[in-house]
């Protein structure tokens, strides 16, 4: 038992950069991307041309591309910190644009009703599933997988199963608020649409909460031990329900913005953004056993996901590819950390092993034969 | 009867501990050869050297059969050495045959020949005089007929000895007697039996010979025929004054926490008073409902019956949360896994109980930042800042830093779940002195130990738990090691 503890102790309170600072290891493989794919273009213009990667224009494109799910990639974030997942948000986010193109185009409820209707429907449902999640012990990956399956079932039923057409209610939520810029290199039109800057709000209000505020810094409690966070008098179960909450109020802003962009209410709108959300959050290093992660760690994730299909496409590899480079980008961003961590530790045990040899070697020449004993203790890598 | 398993001049060393001293033990066809000890006494560390997960220091030997052998949990069963845990270790999902039979499946072509397999389970529960059924699935089944199946597989693949770690325990009367039974049968089979039992009346009931362990080391081996309770006890306690802390005395002052007739997690119509000043001791057995009823005291357990009043207003602890207002703090006795965020900094984890009590919505990282600092200097805790993660920190710091958050909440009832467990000479002595602070600030502490020098240098009163009830109180010159012995295991008519 003390064992461990020991160990723990000689491994050294001193830890190296990357295990300081979270987000740097994220960070630093999305700089290498981002400086690859401009030594790729350069290459492939023979250094003539100007990098339209990093261009403003194209960069403003990846910015409408991720808004949406950046969005709720951020109340996600907040879910899998408490220990949850959710599977549901596409499906979800489906729903809400059928709602809402539903109430504006059919039922003449208005735009303002129509939004507030889709977003209140997204938060009742997240909730009743945060409910069920809370309250008893079933995984909370069955229950939003039951979630998503239902929801596409509700949707299909008010749209039997056709497609909503709106007729541009929804417009100036997708105006461009620098109407005239042109593109500096280019000459190119520049858009930025409030949605972007919605997306940058709301992750830094989610950011600021999960730093700032008891209830932000009680889901991370919740995530890394639920039983001491009990004892320590929070109320689990309703934390539990709360990210859920929040989640659906964020599907709900994210599915209205994603309605504005196509101006149909449709089955497939929201469909492989659980996919999406979900890997750009594991990208940022937040852990999918809860406790670990941050907003800044998910925005780089948002802009590393949403940049891949771009960066592809600039360099004209067929779209297919993508869909490898997205896995293989998500898979090592998640083993980086891991492979650092295991670097660390295995310098440790070797220092400490050095150490070790050091002290039964002294201890021989003092006549006493205690060979066997630091190696035993050795066995047990530092945890 | 013939020596089946001996060791010789065993001992056993950790970091830091000297966990067995030169012991020397043996076991014989058909015996069951009891093993008793305190908390503590180095029960479990035989066990695991026996079963081969510890190997002794050089120079011990391990004889089987009268030849010498290298035990490593591989070889351990092939000799035939089975070791039937406190804690079951089963596939709750499978069947009683596939639990008996997991890993050593018995197979033609690579086939499993499921029906042989049933009929040699059968056959063996019915030896038992069990008639379970070998279809049933582990979940189903009570946790004394879960030992019966572990024996089973044991009886099944041959055994030369069974050792049995706290067979018993939060067993049923009827369910001991048909261990007991069942014990009976398998020594008749010429297996030697290793019988471990906090409950001296299975020991006299079933055992052969006895071997006292205390601190490490052997001080005696009976036959039971003719051996007195008190011997055993006696033998059990007498420890080195020196373990003993001199601990201030302060003026006991109202009572603060108050529990009357209460009932629930396993614990039956406990009452019992704590006042300002003083520690009250609780001592009894692993398991004898202690920990469980400061769990309902705290809030994390449902109370069933009976009532909890805190400076003599009643009060009804639903949660945690409750408690905590109430002015209670926990400090509980698993710290890696109920007292503490691994992962997180000091000063996140000395953050996080007091948020209950502060109403503002928005924190500074900073201000948590300061306190954690505070912290580490009041408590003297070993890192560099509090931003260190808990996970770096030694057991006695890392006990500290549990310390911290509750003293955080200015809390006025401390319960001390085993307050030293695991944790370095130095840093006992600076809980122990920060204990007797927190009387002479006119607080009330209630501590639950199996470290006898630990509750005996603490207390100014002890109440002794058995088997989930009050088996005694003991107050000033009375609490002596013989006495809290006598009362958690021996007759209390003795």
């Amino acid at each position: 038992m003390s064992k461990r503890e020991i160990t723990n102790a000689a491994a050294g309170v001193k830890e190296s950069l990357f295990k300081r600072h979270e987000n740097l290891t994220v960070l630093s493989i999305f700089l290498s991307f981002v400086v690859i794919i401009v030594g790729l273009q350069l290459i492939s213009t023979g250094f003539a041309a100007y990098p339209t990667f990093i261009s403003p224009v194209n960069i403003l494109n990846i910015l409408q591309q991720v808004a949406v799910p950046g969005i709720i990639a951020v109340s996600m974030t907040m879910v899998m910190i408490s220990g949850g997942i959710d599977l549901s948000v596409g499906m979800l986010a489906s729903l809400v644009s059928i709602v809402v193109s539903l109430g504006i185009s059919r039922w003449g409820l208005g735009v303002v009703p129509s939004i507030a209707l889709g977003v209140s429907a997204a938060v009742v449902l997240e909730s009743a599933m945060g409910f069920i999640i809370s309250r008893t012990r079933i995984e909370p990956f069955i229950i939003t997988l039951g979630g998503m399956i239902s929801f596409q079932g509700i949707a299909l039923l008010l749209s039997n199963s056709r497609e909503v057409v709106m007729k541009g209610e929804l417009d100036f939520l997708t105006m461009n608020l620098i109407d005239g810029a042109r593109d500096p290199v280019t000459g190119l039109v520049l858009r930025l649409p409030p949605y972007v800057l919605v997306f940058f709000l709301i992750a830094l209000i989610g950011g600021l909460t999960l730093t700032y505020t008891k209830f932000g810094r009680r889901i991370y409690a919740v995530g890394t031990n639920p039983r001491a966070a009990f004892l320590a008098g929070i109320d689990v179960a309703n934390m539990r329900l709360a990210v859920f909450a929040i989640q659906g109020l964020l599907v709900g802003i994210g599915a209205t913005m994603l309605l504005a962009r196509i101006n149909t209410g449709i089955i497939t709108l929201g469909q492989g953004l659980e996919i999406d959300t979900i890997a750009m959050v594991v990208i940022g290093g937040t852990a999918l056993s809860g406790g670990r992660g941050n907003i800044v760690g998910t925005l780089i994730g948002v802009l590393f996901l949403g940049s891949i299909a771009n960066a592809m496409n600039m360099l004209r590899l067929p779209s297919e590819v993508q869909f490898l480079a997205k896995g293989l980008i998500v898979i090592i961003a998640v083993s980086a950390g891991d492979i650092s961590s295991r670097i660390s530790d295995y310098r440790t045990l070797k220092r400490e092993q050095a150490k070790a040899r050091a002290t039964a070697a002294q201890a021989k020449q003092g006549g006493a034969d205690k060979k066997q004993e630091p190696q035993a203790e050795l066995q047990n890598p530092p945890v | 009867m013939d020596e089946v398993l001996r060791l010789s001049h065993v001992s056993k060393t950790f970091p830091g501990v000297r966990a067995l001293e030169d012991i020397s033990f043996d076991v014989k066809r058909g015996e069951v050869h009891c093993l008793c000890g305190e908390n503590g006494a180095g029960k479990s560390t035989l066990i695991k050297i026996l079963s081969g997960a510890y190997q002794p220091d050089d120079g011990g030997k391990i004889y089987f059969d009268g030849r010498e052998v290298s035990l490593t949990p591989n070889s351990a069963l092939k000799m035939g050495i089975h070791t039937i845990y406190q804690e079951h270790i089963v596939f709750n999902d499978l069947s009683i045959t596939e639990n008996i039979f997991t890993g050593s499946e018995i197979t033609r072509w690579g086939l499993q020949q499921r029906r042989q397999m049933r009929q040699q389970a059968e056959s063996v529960l019915r030896y038992l005089k069990s008639d379970l059924s070998p279809e049933i699935k582990m979940r189903h089944l009570t946790s004394g007929q879960q030992k019966i199946v572990e024996i089973a597989k044991a009886l099944l693949f041959k055994s030369n000895v069974i050792i049995l770690d706290e067979p018993t325990a939060s067993f049923s009367s009827k369910e001991i007697d048909t261990v007991l039974e069942i014990v009976r049968t398998v020594r008749q089979n010429g297996i030697g039996v290793i019988y471990i039992s906090h409950h001296l009346d299975e020991v006299f009931e079933i055992g052969d010979r006895a071997t006292v362990l205390r601190d490490g080391r052997k001080v005696s081996v009976h036959p039971i025929t003719g051996l007195t309770k008190s011997t055993l006890i006696k033998d059990m306690v007498g420890r080195d004054p020196s373990t003993f802390y001199e601990r201030e005395h302060v003026a006991r002052g109202k009572v603060a926490l108050e529990v009357r007739n209460v009932t629930g997690n396993g614990v039956r119509n406990v009452s019992f008073d704590v006042h300002r000043g003083e520690v009250l001791g609780i001592a009894g057995m692993v398991g004898s409902g202690r920990s469980e009823l400061m769990e309902v005291l705290f809030g994390g357990a449902p109370i069933v019956h009976g009532d909890i009043l805190i400076d003599g207003k009643k009060v009804r602890h639903a949660s945690p949360k409750a408690a905590i207002r109430n002015k209670m703090c926990f400090i509980t006795e698993d710290r890696q896994n109920t007292g503490l965020f691994l992962d997180k900094s000091i000063a996140d984890n000395v953050a996080v109980a007091n948020m209950v009590n502060t109403s503002e919505i928005i924190v500074k990282p900073s201000d948590d930042l300061a306190t954690g600092e505070k912290y580490l200097k009041l408590l003297n805790i070993k890192a560099p800042t509090a931003r260190t993660k808990v996970l770096n920190l030694s057991g006695g710091n890392q006990q500290k830093v549990v310390l911290g958050k509750w003293f955080n909440t200015g809390g006025e009832i401390f319960i001390f779940d085993e307050p030293s467990r695991g944790v370095d000479v130095g840093s006992k002595q600076e809980i122990y002195k920060v204990m007797v602070d927190l009387l002479k600030q006119g607080k009330a502490i209630l501590m639950v130990s199996s470290d006898m020098p630990e509750v005996i240098s603490m207390s100014d009163r002890v109440i002794v738990f058995k088997q989930g009830q009050i088996a005694g109180e003991l107050t000033g010159e009375d609490i002596t090691e013989e006495a809290i012995l006598t009362l958690s295991i021996g007759d209390q008519k003795e």
